[in-house]
C-alpha cells in the first residue's frame, strides 16, 4: 500500500514542483521586463520575426482547416437540414472568435515557435553558453527569456487576427460552396460579434503566447542528461504547453461566458 | 530552387515512410516481435493518460462551447446534438492527433535521434540487423497495436467530460433530455469514420517522427532541432487529414437524425 501510494504520489509531486518552478521563472521573467536597463530589443524583434517566419504558413493552413472542416462542414450540413445556413455566421463569431481562432495560433506557436525556442535554449544550456553567461555576469532571464516571453505575447494577438481572418474566409468558402447567399452570412456575423467577445479574444490570445513562452524556456533552460537530453527537453515541453493551453482555455472560456450574459443572447 | 529542394526532400521522405510501412505490411517486423510489445507496452505506460488527458479537457471544453453555443440560438435543451457532433468526429480526432505529436511523436524523434547520434544505428546495421525494422517498423506496429483501444478510451472520456460540463457543471440540461439528443447524432459509422481519422493521423505521425529522427545530424543539438521541425511537420499533416477526412467522411451528408 505504501509503495502503491508513493508511486502514485512521486510524478505528481514533480509535477507541482515544475508548475512552481515555471511560476517563479515567470515572476522573475515578468520583473525583469519592466525593470530598466531596456537592452533586449534587438533580441526581441530578432525572436519576432523568427516566430513570424516559423509559424505563418502552419497558421494559415491550420485555420483554414480548422473552420473549414469542423465548424464548417458539420456546421453548415446541420444547418442545411433544419434550412437556417443563414444563421451560419452568427454560428461563426461563436465557434472562431471565441474557440478556434486564439486556440489554433496557441497550439501552432507552442508547437512550432515554443518547440524551436526550447530546442534553441536547450542547445545553448548544454553546450554551457548559459553558464558562460552568467560568468560574464549576464542574466540569462533577462537577456534570453524575456524578449522570448515578450514577443510571443506579441505573435499570438497578431496571428489570432489572421486566423480570425482565414477563418471567416473558411466560413464563406462553406456558405458559397452550399449554394448560400454569402451577404446574409455576414449580416449575421457582425450582428452577433461584440466588442467583449474580441476583447476576451485578444486578452485569451495574450495569456496563451505568456504561458507558451514561459513552459518552453522554462524547459530549454533545465534541458540536461546528454545527447538525448534537449530532444526530452522539447518533448516534455510541448506536452506541457498543450495541457497549459487547454486548462487555460477551459478556465478563461468559462469565466468570461459566465460573466459577460450578453454573450449568450442571440441577436 | 527552395521549392525543388522542399519537393525532393518530401520525396525521400516519402520513400523512406514506404520502406517503414512495407515492412511492417510484409511480416518482416514479426522477427521482433518482443520489442513490437515492448514499445506498444511503453505507449500505454508513457503516454496514454497524457493523451486521454487532453482530450478529457477538450470534451469538458466542447461541452461548455455546446451548452453556450445552444443557449445563443435559444435552443438550451440541444446542447447534447451539438457535443455529439464536435466530440465525436473532431475534437477527439484533433485532440487525439496532437497529443500524439507532442508526446508520442517527439519521444520517437529523440530517442531514435541520441540514436542515431551516438552511432547506435550504425552499430545495429554492422550486427547485421535491419535498423529500420528494429526502431521504425516495431514503433509502428506497436502503436497501431494500442490505437484502437485507446482511440476507444478517448471517445468515452470525452464524453463523459462533456457530459460533466454541460449536466453537472453548468446544469442547463437535464441528464435525460441531453443523453437522448445526444445518442441521437451519432450512429456507428460516425465511430468507425471517426477512428480512421484517428488510424491515419497517428501512422503520419509515428512515420513522420521515426523519419525524422532516423536523419537526424549534428550532435545533441540537431536532436532538439529535429524534434522542433517533426512538429511542424506534424502540425500540417494532422490539420489537413482532418480537413480531408471531415470532407470525405461528413461533407454534404450529416449523418443526423432530422431533415429529409
Amino acid at each position: 500500500m505504501d509503495a502503491v501510494l508513493r508511486l502514485a504520489y512521486e510524478p505528481v509531486r514533480g509535477f507541482i514542483e515544475t508548475v512552481g518552478a515555471m511560476v517563479l521563472l515567470a515572476r522573475r521573467t515578468m520583473f525583469a521586463s519592466v525593470t530598466p536597463p531596456f537592452n533586449y530589443g534587438p533580441e526581441l524583434v530578432d525572436q519576432f520575426l523568427f516566430a513570424l517566419r516559423l509559424g505563418w504558413f502552419p497558421m494559415i493552413l491550420a485555420s483554414l482547416a480548422f473552420t473549414y472542416g469542423p465548424a464548417g462542414i458539420e456546421v453548415g450540413d446541420f444547418l442545411k437540414l433544419v434550412g437556417a445556413m443563414d444563421r451560419l455566421g452568427s454560428l461563426f463569431v461563436i465557434i472562431v472568435m471565441r474557440e478556434l481562432a486564439p486556440l489554433i495560433c496557441a497550439i501552432v506557436i507552442a508547437g512550432v515557435a515554443g518547440t524551436a525556442m526550447t530546442a534553441d535554449l536547450g542547445a545553448r544550456k548544454i553546450r554551457e553558453e548559459l553558464d558562460a553567461l552568467m560568468v560574464l555576469g549576464v542574466d540569462p532571464v533577462k537577456s534570453l527569456v524575456v524578449p522570448r516571453f515578450l514577443s510571443l505575447m506579441l505573435l499570438t494577438p497578431l496571428f489570432t487576427i489572421y486566423a480570425l481572418l482565414f477563418g471567416t474566409l473558411g466560413g464563406v468558402l462553406v456558405t458559397v460552396s452550399n449554394g448560400a447567399q454569402v451577404g446574409p452570412f455576414f449580416s449575421d456575423f457582425f450582428a452577433q460579434a461584440t466588442t467583449v467577445e474580441f476583447q476576451a479574444m485578444f486578452v485569451k490570445a495574450v495569456i496563451y503566447g505568456g504561458v507558451i513562452a514561459i513552459v518552453c524556456c522554462y524547459m530549454g533552460l533545465t534541458a540536461s542528461g546528454g545527447a538525448e537530453g534537449v530532444g526530452r527537453a522539447v518533448n516534455r515541453a510541448v506536452v506541457l504547453a498543450f495541457l497549459a493551453i487547454g486548462s487555460v482555455d477551459y478556465v478563461f472560456t468559462q469565466t468570461v461566458l459566465a460573466t459577460h450574459p450578453a454573450l449568450n443572447t442571440p441577436r | 530552387m527552395n521549392v525543388v529542394a522542399s519537393l525532393r526532400s518530401f520525396g525521400i521522405a516519402s520513400l523512406f515512410c514506404w520502406r517503414v510501412l512495407l515492412k511492417v505490411l510484409n511480416g518482416r517486423v514479426l522477427k521482433f516481435i518482443g520489442e513490437t510489445v515492448r514499445q506498444a507496452g511503453i505507449l500505454i505506460t508513457g503516454s496514454a493518460i497524457i493523451v486521454l488527458g487532453l482530450v478529457f479537457i477538450f470534451g469538458l471544453q466542447c461541452g461548455i462551447e455546446g451548452a453556450y453555443g445552444a443557449k445563443s440560438v435559444g435552443a438550451t435543451s440541444a446542447a447534447g446534438a451539438i457535443t455529439a457532433l464536435c466530440d465525436l468526429r473532431e475534437i477527439i480526432p484533433y485532440a487525439f492527433g496532437y497529443m500524439m505529436a507532442a508526446k508520442v511523436g517527439t519521444g520517437f524523434v529523440a530517442e531514435i535521434g541520441s540514436m542515431r547520434i551516438s552511432d547506435e544505428i550504425d552499430a545495429l546495421e554492422v550486427m547485421g540487423l535491419d535498423s529500420i525494422v528494429y526502431l521504425g517498423a516495431t514503433r509502428l506496429l506497436g502503436t497501431w497495436l494500442v490505437l484502437p483501444f485507446l482511440y476507444m478510451a478517448a471517445v468515452g472520456l470525452g464524453y463523459i467530460a462533456s457530459y460533466l460540463a454541460v449536466v453537472v457543471q453548468l446544469g442547463q440540461v437535464s441528464p435525460g433530455g441531453y443523453l437522448q439528443l445526444f445518442w441521437e447524432f451519432q450512429n456507428p459509422p460516425d465511430f468507425l469514420f471517426a477512428g480512421i481519422k484517428v488510424m491515419v493521423t497517428a501512422t503520419f505521425i509515428v512515420l513522420v517522427c521515426i523519419y525524422y529522427g532516423y536523419h537526424v545530424t549534428g550532435g545533441p543539438v540537431g536532436v532538439g532541432r529535429a524534434t522542433a521541425q517533426s512538429m511542424v511537420a506534424n502540425i500540417l499533416g494532422i490539420h489537413l487529414i482532418g480537413m480531408v477526412g471531415t470532407q470525405i467522411f461528413w461533407g454534404g451528408n450529416a449523418h443526423a437524425p432530422i431533415g429529409g
